[in-house]
């Protein structure tokens, strides 16, 4: 058995992330928390991707057509890989499903981009954002390029002049950080391994309360800048979702968190969670899955690469 | 023509997204009319063949929008472009943000959709951010209610 049994662990130890996930946002500046909550996330679907591409080579080393040596069926190297075909091929077939996703997902990513760019490419490229007469209230920042900043009339009728500058200033932080990146990388990692997914969606609160940060410090008034939030949640909610059903979950959502925390305190600067905290354990926690995520992964391709040149008459 | 919403299915949206464009491309025609025209020279201007009745229903939909302004001339309209390249640019701006479901995961929205539960925490929010406005800004030891420990 051996080493390989290694193989299995780094697709089930991002559940290590799931605490730092919850907590980050209560403990940690949010440009630090999505920081970090990013490359735990990379590391650890690395590492994934890695040991599901390894499992497949190993389990399907007696089918013909594998990428390795005619000497891979050897019976001694047999034993020394006892992993049984389903599992190679279930492996592959995750890969292929892995990177369907990814691919799926770059590819709506890209779509989505160019056609918004595309709807407001008419329009003189100022520096200021495009304002479009448009009722229905809308505020995106679209990625890629300078980046452009796109505010329905709608959006603005319903905002005074002081959280228009707000709203303006959030979505400018967005493209200055390039917050997108972060949403996409850890977007593609939830695709390698699901349990990453919450991983994803505390990134993406982090990078709102970053902009959220960054407004409020440019327009000088955390209050202005959350009022501008929940006007415009309020405004928009009415617009677009009349009738939502309603079903019981008292837990309140990403945008009440934003404008309590925006009239909270603001957040220290530091970059790693105080270990007094809950968050400090729970980011070593997850410093030491992404660890030994990262170790079985290489400890498994160096074993196999051993065998492997054992195994080949050079 | 349907202008009420039917259940949504795949053959509705395409047949939507495909009037969406239709709209734009009638659009952008009025707005190279030298003056007003007649739904008829916006027929023949248009290419793709399309039916008299066609082109008049989205003329009629682009006034609704108030995208298009129209005066009555004898038994028709006469039809001229309102919107200017803004205009164009919501209405296209638009077309995406309907057809596209995953939208939100690649701009990046100012605002995420609301739980039922937050609009009511929400407006007491407002109320409390509003009260204080007159206060100078920032260090504000003062906590707002139960909200904002919950989470």
């Amino acid at each position: 058995m051996g080493v390989f049994v290694f193989l299995f662990l780094p697709l089930v130890l991002p559940l290590t992330a799931l605490p730092i996930s919850r907590l980050a946002e209560q403990h940690l500046h949010p440009r630090a928390a999505t920081r970090l909550l990013t490359g735990f996330g990379l590391a650890m679907a690395g590492c994934s991707a890695l040991c599901l591409g390894l499992l497949g080579v190993l389990g399907t080393a007696q089918i013909p057509g594998n990428p390795l040596p005619d000497s891979w069926s050897d019976p001694g190297v047999r034993d020394m890989v006892p992993f049984h075909v389903e599992v190679g091929a279930a492996s592959i077939g995750m890969l292929a499903v892995v990177l369907g996703a990814v691919a799926r997902t770059l590819a709506g990513r890209l779509r989505v981009a160019a056609r918004a760019r595309r709807a407001v490419a008419d329009l003189p490229a100022g520096d200021g954002p495009a304002v479009l007469p448009d009722d229905r209230p809308y505020a995106y920042a679209l990625p890629g390029g300078p980046g452009r900043i796109v505010v329905s009339t709608g959006m603005m009728a319903h905002l005074a002049e002081d959280e228009r500058a707000a709203l303006l200033a959030h979505e400018q932080a967005h493209l200055t950080h390039r917050h997108h990146r972060y949403l996409l990388a850890t977007r593609l990692a939830a695709c390698v391994n699901p349990f990453l997914r919450p991983l994803h969606r505390a990134v993406a609160y982090s990078t709102e309360r970053w902009a959220d940060e960054e407004a409020a410090g440019a327009v000088g008034d955390r209050r202005t800048t959350a009022r501008a939030v929940a006007r415009a949640a309020l405004v928009a909610h009415h617009a677009v979702l009349p009738g939502l059903p309603a079903f019981a979950d008292p837990a309140p959502g990403p945008v009440p968190r934003r404008v309590a925390a925006l009239l909270g305190p603001v957040p220290s600067g530091r970059a790693w969670p105080p270990t007094d905290s809950p968050a400090g354990p729970a980011a070593m926690l997850a410093a030491a899955g992404t660890a030994v995520s990262a170790l079985s992964a290489l400890n498994a391709a160096t074993a196999l690469l051993l065998v492997l040149k054992a195994a080949t008459p050079l | 023509m349907p202008q009420e919403r039917e259940p949504s299915d795949g053959g509705f949206r395409a047949r939507r997204r495909g009037q969406g464009e239709l709209e734009a491309q009638v659009l952008e025609v009025l707005r190279e009319a030298p003056g007003p025209a007649t739904a008829g020279w916006v027929q023949q201007r248009l290419d793709g063949g399309l039916a008299y009745t066609t082109v008049v229903t989205i003329l009629s939909r682009l006034h609704a929008k108030k995208a298009v302004s129209r005066t009555r001339s004898g038994r028709s309209y006469h039809w001229q472009a309102a919107a200017d390249a803004a205009g164009l640019a919501a209405l296209k701006m638009r077309r995406v943000l309907d057809s596209e479901a995953d939208r939100d995961a690649v701009l990046a929205s100012f605002v995420s959709a609301l739980l039922p539960h937050d609009e009511v925490l929400l407006r007491a929010l407002l109320d409390s951010a509003s009260d204080g406005a007159v206060q100078p800004a920032g260090g504000d030891p003062e906590r707002d209610g139960p909200a904002h420990r919950e989470g």
